[in-house]
């Protein structure tokens, strides 16, 4: 058998960078990182495209910089999608089992999830992802019910869909290199399939990915998502705060989030001072620690508070046994576990990637664009094993470049 | 439950956002890839194109214009042709019956046609025509040997001698040395059969091949004197007959015991005849019927006789033939037969 190569560029268009890594899929389904390109984002506000121009390029330099480190072309792209326009609702059918031995089939499942996936959405929009709950035959959980016997099987989709063409904006970024976009997968759900262990989502966590622009979550349950969202709210927002706050600009109030910035106040003494940038030059200034604390603790317990009232009920203490788990930009400012644990009244953690992500990228940043690979490779695994029309071969693949 | 609801239409999923490429939307590096991935295609099927149509040419040139093929791999001029032949055939002769165009190049050269054409003339009975690169062509022949020559005419052209070899072909000996050709006797009795630009090949050469290659080393005495080989009762009772200067006609039996000892009889009946006096003349001896007998005719001496009518005389195996008419000869016992004559 001729050994074919693909290679997978794995692409995140933040609000504050691009980050893309190229995957090198060999045949035998293995994975190896080969290429990581960065840019600093523009034209992107709150996960969604506002100037199309500035985005593909930064998004464009990026790739041409993974491509650089990797020495090869991107064959197609799995691309992350965040943004407050992302919506998500829950919805369920039943069945009654057709056999007269009560036997299901494979006609069962395939019409009660049908059902479950035929909610009309509003116009213009359009589904992102359709993530399945466990089934339950007769009130029970089950992981696979084909040829189980029971009477009446129930599934129910959580379904995550969003604007047209905000969505396509995205997917024409990626277009204008040349390049398709394979899969499109949401953000919090990469970072979750990257960090959040088999265990713990069958005990139950909530993974939540907070970047510059948005805050992405994802809830685990019974070993599958039960509940993804977005807020539109991120670490642009804490240095915005500070900006204003403290008066200063951007570039200024986002060194100070760096430096001092915490998820919680520790500082006891009110009269403790910090120096902005701590070298004496002229327009160095002193800052009071305790209000940096206090203002970025502040938009981070906001932030797990919007988190907290979305999730609503869905969200308890006690079927959330494995805790917070944070990662993204934001997630390595000092005290936010703490602060996570306050308002989830769970355990928190910051996410840790596995031991086979080489050093570089072990950033709580990298964990949903590395993410998007393992997810995206997952979910094609798992779409591969249903029958399917056989996939083309080279022909088909040079005229998808075009 | 209605088939509607057990049906329902399917929800649009970004899948359905047509990932087309609008160029005006594409960055320098997007265009740049764009057209990569297009001259990509059109190489690919300029290359694709290109191998059609060059195996095209290649099968419409192969079937009208073979030459066309071989011209093209070389153009080195020929410089030689080397010879290699078991005959008589010489380097002059080839190189008029190939008639090699002037100026040609080794690989323009259609080694086939080439060989049809020294096959052609039948005095060549295997030609291989080969390239020696660079610019060497060489001939290797294998030549037939003539055994008989027989007077023909080809179309309007004045009748001539030609050549007749073992295996029955017909053609005109080209390079042979001219006694040698003489000494070689004449075929009668056959009828020549155009086949193409000659003539269709003999039956029984091989058998008269036989007899005269036997006289020839045998009794060369006897051989010379042979001047026609007839193999007109060939095909009715086996024989070949053979008239030479002393006997008008000597019949020799396909299916007898062997021309040599044939031979021998004869040589010993000619000495035996020379022996009487007056010598008297043989006009006939039938060496076909075989055994210890052999019926021969005599002439008058000097007399004229067509041989068709001779007189018929019985004597006995003792006896001294009879001045006219014919005869059985009676040969030697067994002790002193003529097949262990040293000749």
């Amino acid at each position: 058998m001729i050994s074919r190569t693909k290679f997978i560029g794995a692409v995140e268009i933040g609000t504050s960078k691009v980050s893309v890594l190229i995957g090198e899929l060999s045949q035998d389904r293995s994975l190896h990182i080969i290429g990581v390109g960065e840019c600093q984002s523009r034209g992107v506000i709150k996960g969604s495209v506002a100037d199309f121009r500035a985005a593909s390029d930064a998004t464009h330099t990026a790739l041409m910089a993974a491509e650089q480190s990797a020495g090869t072309r991107i064959d197609e792209v799995y691309l992350a999608q965040t943004g407050g326009h992302l919506e998500g609702f829950y919805n369920e059918a039943a069945v009654n089992v057709s056999a007269a031995d009560n036997m299901i089939s494979a006609l069962d499942i395939d019409t009660v999830c049908r059902l479950a996936k035929s909610k009309n959405l509003p116009d213009g929009r359009m589904v992102v992802h359709h993530l399945r709950r466990p089934y339950r035959l007769d009130g029970r959980i089950v992981p696979d019910p084909l040829h189980l016997v029971g009477q009446r099987l129930e599934a129910g989709y959580w379904t995550v869909h969003g604007p047209e063409a905000k969505i396509a904006d995205n997917i024409h970024v990626i277009r204008g290199f040349n390049v398709r976009v394979a899969e499109l997968i949401l953000s919090s759900l990469a970072s979750g399939a990257m960090l959040a262990s088999p265990e713990d989502r069958q005990n139950g966590a909530l993974v939540i990915d907070i970047g510059a622009g948005t805050t992405d979550f994802v809830l685990y349950r019974d070993g599958s998502a039960q509940m993804t969202g977005v807020v539109p709210v991120g670490g642009s927002h804490l240095t915005n705060d500070l900006s204003l706050g403290l008066r200063l600009t951007e570039g200024q109030a986002e060194k100070l989030k760096l430096r001092f910035g915490r998820g919680t106040i520790v500082t006891k003494d009110r009269a403790e001072k910090v120096w902005l940038n701590g070298d004496f030059a002229i327009g160095d200034r002193q800052f009071p620690r305790y209000s940096i604390e206090q203002v970025t603790s502040a938009r981070i317990w906001e932030i797990f508070e919007v988190v907290k009232k979305k999730l609503g009920p869905a969200f308890s203490p006690e079927k959330t046994a494995a805790g917070v788990i944070l990662t993204g930009g934001t997630a390595k400012l000092p005290g936010i576990d703490e602060a996570a644990a306050k308002v989830f009244g769970v355990q928190a953690r910051l996410g840790e990637a596995p031991g086979w992500v080489a050093e570089n990228l072990r950033d709580p940043s990298f964990s949903s664009v590395l993410g998007l690979l393992q997810y995206g490779l997952s979910s094609r695994a798992e779409a591969a094993a249903a029958p399917r029309r056989k996939a083309a071969g080279w022909v088909s693949k040079l005229f998808a470049t075009v | 439950m209605s088939q509607l609801t057990l049906n329902p239409p399917p929800t649009r999923t970004w899948r359905d956002i047509p990932q087309t490429v609008t160029p005006r939307a594409m960055s320098r590096e997007g265009k740049k890839r764009l057209v990569f991935a297009v001259g990509n295609i059109v190489g690919i099927v300029l290359v694709l194109g290109a191998a059609g149509w060059g195996v095209y040419e290649l099968v419409s040139v192969w079937e009208t214009n073979p030459t066309r093929i071989t011209a093209a791999a070389s153009s080195v001029p020929l410089r030689d042709v080397t010879l290699r032949t078991d005959g008589v055939l010489d380097k002059s002769w080839v190189m008029r019956t190939l008639d090699l165009p002037k100026d040609a190049s080794l690989m323009e050269l259609d080694l086939s046609a080439l060989q049809n054409r020294l096959l052609a003339t039948g005095q060549v009975q295997s030609a291989v025509v080969a390239r020696k690169f660079p610019d060497i062509l060489t001939v290797t022949l294998q030549e037939r040997s003539p055994v008989a020559r027989v007077m023909a005419q080809l179309g309007s052209a004045a009748p001539q001698a030609y050549m007749v070899s073992r295996d029955g072909a017909v053609y005109q000996g080209s390079g042979y040395d001219q006694r040698l050709a003489d000494t070689l006797p004449f075929l009668d009795g056959v009828k020549l059969v155009r086949s193409g630009d000659g003539f269709a090949r003999i039956d029984g050469m091989d058998q008269v091949s036989d007899l005269l290659g036997t006289a020839r080393t045998s009794t060369p005495a006897l051989y010379h004197t042979f001047r026609v080989v007839s193999l007109a009762r060939f095909n009715v009772d086996s024989t070949i007959t053979v008239k030479s200067t002393e006997v008008d006609a000597i019949t020799f039996g396909v299916a007898s015991d062997g021309f040599y000892r044939q031979l021998a009889r004869l040589d010993y009946i000619l000495d035996e005849t020379r022996r009487q006096n007056p010598p008297q003349p043989l006009k006939a001896v039938n060496l076909a019927v075989g055994g210890s007998q052999v019926p021969v005719a005599f002439g008058a001496a000097g007399a004229s006789d067509d041989g068709n009518n001779p007189r018929t005389t019985t004597v006995s195996k003792t006896a001294a033939p009879a001045p006219f008419g014919t005869a059985l000869f009676s040969l030697p016992s067994r002790n002193s037969s003529p097949s262990k004559r040293d000749f």
